[in-house]
């Protein structure tokens, strides 16, 4: 029946795209053997395939090449200058002068009230740690950082104060959410870098086995694509272990695996 | 393989089921009364454990007999090692899996 067929295909949504269609296929060719059979559990059967679809999803490492992939710092700088400069003009063209939602008078002031606010939030959704990395070393990751995180809040702010005459009173928690996930994005796009070249990491690497995290390593292993080093990211932090991902930087010695 | 994985008692009662049966999805859904929300998840996961590996059977074998191929599952040599060490955990899954081949 066409019910389950769209069950089916409802559920494929949520498996990642390389392994949608083989996925897609096992439960069909299933389900053509239920029908055969005549089963009465074919519409429970069928539901089934939604916690597999979402076991995939939650277990599949992450897309390698992303809708939006700011590879190098320059495209990343560059992206949020030209998003926070286009927030800037909408907001100095639509927000009214007098604008009472702006409790703090500098809106740099109130940048920082906005992202203090959201810090439980953003605490409650995504780790701070940042890693370990050699100290001393990779002081420009941190301008960087701060960059990033600067032209976030502007854009949250100007992009609220444009968005003002449409969602009114509104705009006040919309910013609120704003913050927490431009925030939440700054910290994780930071954590996925290179912490020498500053290039978003590809290549991951399924490590280990789930059921050894407590005695052995388990997670995933990114490359910096220009063989500065390694990341290694635990599936889950453990005593044992590593509590928080781990730079492992690579010498000269590796470079001609990279050229 | 370093050391034996130690299963839970469904993911154990799937590796025998696999082990014991035909080797694909529903088969095991029928010898171990599991639905399907908790046989495909698991089986992946003995998957990428490297417990079980899976294998598409041929496009013309299905084509001469008019059905859809059939994806089946088999166990690898770590598997049948971690069913082993399974079977002396959970003793009485090798006696419920056969009640189940019998009655069928």
């Amino acid at each position: 029946m066409r019910i389950h067929l769209a069950i089916l295909r409802t559920a494929a949504c949520l498996v990642p795209g390389e392994q949608r269609a083989e996925w897609l296929a096992e439960w069909r060719a299933e389900l053509w053997y239920l029908r055969q059979r005549g089963d009465r559990q074919i519409t429970v059967f069928c539901l089934g395939s939604f916690r597999d679809a979402l076991w995939l999803r939650r277990n599949s490492p992450p897309d390698t090449q992303p809708w939006l992939h700011l590879e190098t710092p320059a495209q990343c700088i560059g992206f949020l200058c030209v998003a926070a400069a286009v927030c800037v003009l909408f907001a100095l063209r639509y927000h009214p002068p007098d604008c009472p939602m702006v409790p703090i008078g500098p809106p740099l002031l109130f940048m920082l009230w906005m992202a203090v606010t959201s810090l439980p939030a953003l605490l409650a959704t995504t780790s701070l740690r940042m890693g370990e990395y050699p100290a001393n070393r990779y002081g420009w990751r941190w301008v960087f950082f701060l960059s990033k995180i600067g032209l976030v809040l502007s854009i949250v702010f100007c992009g609220g104060l444009a968005l003002w005459p449409i969602i009114g009173p509104m705009v006040g928690n919309c910013m609120l959410i704003g913050c927490v996930i431009a925030l939440r994005w700054a910290l994780i796009d930071q954590r996925q870098r290179c912490p020498e070249c500053l290039r978003l990491l590809g290549h991951p690497a399924r490590i280990g086995h789930h059921s050894h995290t407590f005695l052995d390593s388990c997670g995933t292993e990114f490359v910096c694509p220009k063989g500065h080093g390694l990341l290694y990211v635990p599936e889950t932090s453990t005593i044992s272990f590593r509590r928080t991902q781990r730079w492992q930087h690579l010498d000269r010695s590796w470079s001609g695996l990279f050229s | 393989m370093a050391a034996e994985l130690k299963l839970s008692h469904t993911a154990a009662l799937i590796l025998r089921a696999i082990h014991a049966g035909d080797g694909y999805g529903f088969s095991v859904m029928e010898m171990t009364g599991l639905p399907s929300g908790t046989v495909y998840p698991a089986m992946r996961r003995l998957e990428r454990d490297g417990l079980i590996r899976s294998q598409w059977e041929r496009q013309s074998i299905a084509d001469t007999e008019q059905r859809p191929p059939r994806k089946y599952y088999k166990l690898t040599r770590p598997g049948q090692a971690t069913l082993e060490a399974s079977e002396r955990r959970y003793p009485l899954l090798a006696k419920l899996t056969a009640v189940e081949v019998d009655q069928s």
